[in-house]
């Protein structure tokens, strides 16, 4: 996507109404492109300002008693290093509305991962199908089942881009473990001299997630390296690159995908 | 004026002056109240929105960057984040909310003003695309959907109308 089109996609980005493949797309170019950083912080900012437009309500006088007695200094400072264990303190001290919301919250979030443990197991019949077909790369299908069955374990797909249309692929993750398995299809084998390179964004710069190839079918079940760190995944693309690898992407991307 | 005000509370936040939270929250918790009822249209959930807010207030006013905007900015974009998180976790979400009658009063800060005169300028087919992103955290494609106009159509729109509110309301002062 050129500069321009990018510098198009701001104004929606800052919205938060970027969706699909553009998501991905604006979201990869954004990780390494400055210019592109700041146009977004900039728009980022006047999108704050229109929340001035809302008249303001005052809200009852109880709030601003329950905020204060959560957040006296006199309560154990130091349990606010952890996030999890804060707001486990805001919710016992801040009454039962408070208890009731963050119970709604805990309940909503497994409900969440019963899904995702869903999807995920669906995932897997299908992945578990296709590798059996293939009869490759044992190891990284024993990776990926066993990877799977637990619920913490995340799915993004990506879908092909402009390069390879017909191309998909779904990554499957545990953020506490630090392993992941890429499945893909409907990829072209790599040019001599070429592989494919997974690349894990988050805030800052695209980190490098492996080097693969894919089959005659152009499907391929590939174990990332262990101890990759997950944490604010925002979206995983695919480029074409060296053999070797690369530090940074340098090829044609060819699959995207936001994770939501 | 109140941005003056605001940023000196927030260096005495960073300092753990608890006493300073309450002057901020007296000073903006109408302003982040306003804006989370407007997204949820509940009042229980929009309190407890306020409490997130505050508390992350609190504990991260260091975070606070004076060079990318202003302290209301940064409090109505933790405000909408937080309220639009809150939203799109409702099992049962409403297609068409009732509209909302809290917003008859007027505004109070001139700037505040300027941005409420800045999006009635606005043409209102500009406006209506803009909300549902806005207040209702649609993506671009669900907009097209709802207002059954073309994506592109929608995303011009939106493109058209954020552009002219940046001439019209300029950088941050």
């Amino acid at each position: 996507m050129n500069e321009e089109r990018l510098l198009e996609l701001v104004p929606l980005a800052a919205l938060g109404a970027l969706d699909g493949e553009e998501r991905a797309a604006f979201e990869v170019a954004l990780a390494t492109n400055p210019a592109l950083q700041r146009e977004l912080a900039s728009y980022q900012e006047l999108v704050g300002r229109l929340g001035l437009a809302t008249d303001p309500v005052q809200p009852s006088s109880a709030a601003r008693d329950r905020l204060l007695s959560v957040t006296r200094p006199s309560a154990s400072r130091r349990s606010w290093l952890v996030p999890a264990l804060a707001a486990g303190l805001v919710a016992a001290l801040s009454g039962l509305l408070l208890v009731r919301s963050e119970w709604d919250a805990a309940r909503r979030e497994a409900a969440a991962q019963r899904a995702a443990a869903q999807e995920a197991h669906a995932t897997a019949q299908k992945a578990q199908a296709e590798a059996a077909a293939l009869r490759e790369s044992l190891a990284s299908e024993v990776a990926f089942r066993e990877l799977v069955s637990h619920p913490e374990t995340r799915v993004a797909s990506l879908a092909g881009l402009a390069a390879a249309p017909g191309a998909r692929a779904r990554v499957v993750w545990h953020p506490g473990r630090r392993e992941a398995v890429l499945v893909a299809s409907g990829l072209a084998p790599a040019p001599a001299g070429k592989a494919y390179e997974l690349w894990i964004i988050a805030k800052a710069a695209p980190v490098p997630a492996g080097v693969f190839q894919v089959d005659a079918q152009g499907r391929v079940v590939f174990r990332l390296p262990a101890g990759l760190e997950f944490a604010g995944v925002r979206t995983f693309a695919v480029t074409v690159e060296p053999e070797g690898g690369t530090t940074a992407p340098t090829g044609a991307m060819v699959l995207a995908g936001a994770v939501s | 004026m109140a941005s003056a005000q605001a940023a000196a509370l927030i260096r005495r936040l960073t300092r753990g002056d608890h006493k300073a939270l309450g002057e901020f929250y007296d000073l903006y918790s109408g302003l982040v109240n306003g804006l989370a009822i407007r997204i949820l249209r509940d009042r229980a959930e929009a309190e407890d929105t306020v409490q997130e807010v505050f508390v992350q207030v609190w504990q991260q006013a260091a975070r606070f960057d004076p060079s990318r905007g202003t302290p209301e900015a940064w409090l109505c974009t933790m405000a909408r984040t937080r309220a639009l998180d809150r939203l799109r976790k409702r099992s049962s979400r409403r297609e068409e909310p009732e509209q909302s009658h809290a917003g008859s009063a007027a505004p109070r800060t001139e700037e505040a003003i300027a941005v409420r005169k800045a999006l009635d300028g606005l043409p209102s087919d500009q406006r209506k695309a803009l909300e549902l992103a806005y207040y209702e955290g649609l993506t671009q494609s669900e907009i097209a959907e709802r207002l059954r106009e073309p994506l592109g159509t929608v995303k011009t729109r939106i493109r058209t109308a954020m552009i002219r509110l940046r001439g019209v309301l300029g950088p941050s002062s």
